[in-house]
């Protein structure tokens, strides 16, 4: 039974690891193949919107290596995840409302919606070494 | 909530690893819930109590139960 736990959290981790680096590197293959593919042919307008929808893919898989990884780690690891999505979400999502109020009514720089997900990313990170500290 | 892991576990010269692995989860989680950090759920309270071969009872009580006893 021991070799067998060992083995399932270990399984676990490996496989996310796994997805997440196949995700990682379709993501960034998708960024430069849709960049390319805009400034060298020109395209529709059909087509810019599928080109620029493109690097969702890879990032959903990440989302779903994400949600396997959560359903296969034990109940407290899962807790910690989901207080860190939850700072993260909280965090980021107060964050940039904020900065909008600052933006129209306050003239502060424009900040692309492109840098959302990787706050959300980053964010979540760190918030789950502090809530893992909180709990030793 | 207030438990007896760590002296069941001394009693049987159980590491917190060793424990770990006879209940599928990280070493983490039993340092959490052996410190009264994490109340675990109620199915692997059951685990918990099935592993040492006692009831729950034996090894959870809720903190005011424990402070009426004493």
């Amino acid at each position: 039974m021991a070799e067998h736990t060992l083995d399932t959290a270990t399984r676990a981790k490996r496989r996310y690891r796994r997805d997440m680096i196949i995700a990682s590197v379709l993501y960034v293959g998708a960024v430069f193949a849709g960049a390319l593919a805009i400034r060298t042919f020109a395209p529709p307008q059909w087509a810019l919107i599928v080109l620029a929808l493109l690097p969702l893919a890879p990032a959903l898989l990440m989302l779903r290596a994400f949600i396997i990884f959560l359903g296969e780690i034990d109940e407290f690891q899962r807790r910690i995840q989901t207080e860190a999505v939850l700072i993260s979400a909280a965090v980021v999502g107060f964050s940039s409302f904020a900065y909008s109020f600052l933006e129209e009514w306050a003239d502060f720089p424009r900040v692309s919606l492109i840098w959302v997900f990787p706050a959300l990313i980053g964010v979540w990170g760190l918030a789950a070494c502090v809530v893992r500290w909180r709990y030793k | 909530m207030r438990n007896r892991l760590k002296v069941l576990r001394a009693e049987r010269n159980w590491s917190q690893a060793d424990l770990a692995e006879k209940l599928d989860v990280s070493r983490q989680s039993v340092n959490a819930i052996e410190t009264g950090k994490y109340d675990p759920s109620l199915p692997l309270a059951f685990k918990i109590a099935a592993v040492f071969g006692v009831s729950i009872e034996q090894i959870f009580s809720a903190d005011d139960v424990a402070q009426a006893a004493e």
